[in-house]
């Protein structure tokens, strides 16, 4: 199971995990796992919404396709069923209505004759069992075959009774008399002196019976005959209950052969196919149904619809796997280039300060040398006086001389004060700080340049304003590089100015502007970016403001420029008043 | 025409002062100006056999000062005396018909030095 977890882990993507707190979090812009979140679902989305939608159509139409399919079938089958039960009737109806107009009351009571025709329609029908004729009154006036009933009464029975009304009639299925099921068939004839007879004849029903089992296909295919009242006429392999009963509901009447979806008693779906069948000289009580087991024919289907499972599944699986493969290797990639940006300018933060510190000592070497040299030349001067002139020793003019030294120390005492309030911001701590003051140390060390080149600069720093709780040696950087920047675009005889005012109760507005070259509106929106530069290769690093964006905002403040081209520029500072001590600077 | 012997250009007046009083308790007699324009303004009226020059002067660079100086007299020998003077600068000013490059603070016997060898 652990085994398996670190497997897990290892699959993760690896910027999840990773947490550099040597890298400040303003270098990375991005919050990769909502990229990574964001891509999954919308690639997942893309790939698979158009499968699964394929999916549920495909599932859809085979329904449909299944349900049109299956009613089709049964109706078909119904219909041919129905049509050759018609022929089976209507033939031999049709044979008894020939015999009976062709031969007439007198010879058909002769028992030879009668012995003939029954002989003749079992050669040419088969399935005939016996003959008879029975006069007006219901009773048996002749027979022909195997069960001797003369003399019977049939008045009552409903065959009969169904034939006085029309002219000829089909029995339900029964045993009767002699205890064998069968069907009798009877056609009703006229005499001229207005009394009738009817000549009947018993089938057996094991030739029907044959003929619609000759109709089935496929193992859940039942095919029998009910009466109209739902009481079997024909065996059912399913479908019989007690008191040979239909277990299923039987369909409404119709004339036509109809089909319809149902559910068998056990719930599972089924298909009947079901006609009510009437022959053109009788009508008959005879229900045929045809039933199948909807889940039989749906098999090919059912095999379809898996196969379509699991094509869905396992496409689902690759497409999974494969988003999140690609997308874990693209958000890594993003968050290793942006790691490696992010360790560039951390690097390039630290170098810009060795620069500033390199930058810085010469500045001072230089600024100390002058009063050096002044004070090698007063004290040589001295020497010399001591050495060349006697009548000097006493001299007022010395006293004045050695004044000059004194003063000249001091100088240099000033200048490396200012050195020492520099190296003071290597230590990382948060401590009010007199803005005006740092504004002043840092203009101090332009001002010989400042001098040379006729720059005028303005400093506006109410000595109201309140001391803002900060880093030193970073804001003193954003000053230097604000102020070195707006020094180097600005021509000789340029002016410089440096205001601060307070804006709301938390913050501190800081107003560097210059009239120098300015910025072009191009170049604007990229100049806080790494290693951006309008200047020529190899003069600058392109690092500057970027390093200074960097500073501002690791000071929990803002900067934002103005510039127009040809008129100068203004960076404006805004700084927190406070901040908790201990923040990550 | 009146001659003096030296002619001292530096910004800081009391360096350049004092410098002048070390140069005539030699025996030397000195000229102090201040900026380029005023010392170009002297070397047209007269005539110095040495400029001691600074580079940095606040209204222009020393080298334009030690080109102007060299057109107008090109018998008078400049000496470049900066706190600052880089190997570039150096070169240039050599090149430019500077007869010494010396770095501040100054040594006054090697000041001597390069005036005393010239005129032996």
């Amino acid at each position: 199971m652990d085994k398996f977890k670190a497997n897990l882990k290892s699959l993760y993507p690896h910027f999840h995990r990773q947490s550099d707190e040597h890298l400040n979090p303003y270098y990375t812009f991005q919050d990769y796992r909502q990229i990574w979140g964001v891509g999954i679902f919308f690639l997942m989305a893309t790939a698979l919404l158009p499968l699964i939608a394929m999916t549920l159509i495909c599932y859809q139409l085979v329904d449909q396709s299944i349900d049109t399919e299956s009613l089709l079938r049964a109706e078909r089958l119904a219909s041919n069923t129905r049509r050759a039960v018609s022929f089976f009737l209507e033939e031999r109806l049709a044979a008894l209505t020939f015999t009976v107009n062709e031969m007439g009351y007198e010879r058909l009571t002769d028992p030879s004759r009668l012995e003939e025709v029954l002989r003749n329609l079992k050669l040419g029908f088969g399935g005939l069992t016996d003959l008879s004729v029975i006069d007006d009154s219901g009773t048996q006036v002749a027979y022909a075959g195997p069960f001797n009933l003369e003399g019977k009464d049939y008045s009552r029975q409903a065959w009969f009774m169904e034939c006085q009304r029309h002219d000829a009639c089909v029995s339900e299925i029964f045993s009767g008399y002699r205890d064998v099921p069968h069907i009798v068939v009877a056609v009703k004839s006229m005499q001229p002196e207005g009394r009738f007879f009817v000549l009947r004849a018993t089938l057996e029903t094991e030739r029907l019976i044959q003929t619609l089992s000759s109709y089935k296909t496929g193992e859940h295919t039942d095919i029998f005959l009910t009466n109209r009242e739902g009481v079997m006429q024909t065996p059912s392999r399913f479908y019989e209950g007690d008191l040979n009963r239909l277990t299923i509901p039987l369909p409404a009447y119709s004339d036509r052969t109809e089909a319809l979806i149902s559910s068998d008693p056990q719930g599972q779906p089924i298909v009947i196919g079901y006609a009510f069948i009437d022959t053109k000289i009788a009508p008959t009580s005879f229900v045929l149904m045809v039933v199948k087991k909807k889940a039989g024919m749906m098999k090919v289907w059912l095999d379809l619809r898996s196969n379509i499972n699991w094509l869905l599944i396992v496409s689902a699986v690759v497409i999974a796997l494969v988003v999140f493969l690609t997308s874990s290797f693209m958000v890594n990639k993003m968050f290793d280039a942006d790691r490696e940006k992010a360790r560039t300018m951390v690097a390039a933060e630290q170098n810009s300060q060795l620069a500033s510190i390199g930058q810085l000592a010469a500045g001072v070497a230089h600024e100390i040398n002058n009063p050096l040299a002044l004070i090698n030349e007063t004290a040589g001067y001295i020497k010399d006086l001591f050495i060349l002139k006697e009548q000097y020793r006493g001299d007022a003019e010395l006293i004045e001389h050695i004044d000059s030294i004194i003063e000249t120390v001091e100088r240099c005492g000033t200048i490396t004060r200012q050195l020492l309030g520099f190296s003071r911001r290597f230590d990382v701590q948060i401590q009010p700080i007199n803005l005006g003051k740092m504004v002043s140390d840092v203009i101090n060390f332009h001002k010989k340049e400042a001098e040379y080149r006729a720059i005028a600069i303005h400093v506006d720093i109410p000595a109201t304003l309140p001391l803002i709780e900060t880093d030193r040696g970073k804001l003193q950087q954003i000053i230097l590089n604000l102020v070195n920047n707006a020094f180097q675009a600005t021509d000789n005889g340029g002016w410089l100015d440096v205001r601060a005012d307070v804006e709301g109760a938390e913050h501190v507005r800081l107003t560097i502007r210059d009239n120098g070259c300015g910025i072009s509106e191009e170049h604007l929106n990229k100049i806080f970016e790494p290693f951006f530069t309008t200047k020529k290769e190899g003069q600058g690093t392109g690092l500057g403001l970027s390093i200074t964006y960097g500073l501002v905002k690791k000071l929990h403040g803002d900067i934002a420029v103005q510039s127009k081209q040809g008129e100068g520029t203004t960076f404006v500072v805004t700084l927190p008043i406070h901040t908790e001590k201990g923040f990550d600077a | 025409m009146k001659r003096y012997d030296i002619l001292i250009v530096d910004d800081e007046q009391r360096y350049a002062n004092m410098l002048a009083n070390r140069l005539t308790l030699r025996g030397l007699t000195c000229q102090v100006r201040y900026d380029g324009r005023t010392a170009i303004d002297i070397v047209e009226k007269v005539f110095f056999a040495w400029v001691i020059l600074d580079l940095r002067l606040p209204d222009c660079y020393g080298v334009e000062v030690l080109s102007r100086i060299k057109a107008i007299r090109p018998d008078t020998r400049v000496i470049i005396l900066t706190g600052h003077g880089t190997e570039q600068d150096r070169r240039q000013c050599l090149a430019l018909g500077a007869h010494a490059f010396v770095n501040k603070p100054l040594d006054i016997k090697r000041m001597i030095a390069i005036m005393g060898q010239d005129k032996a």
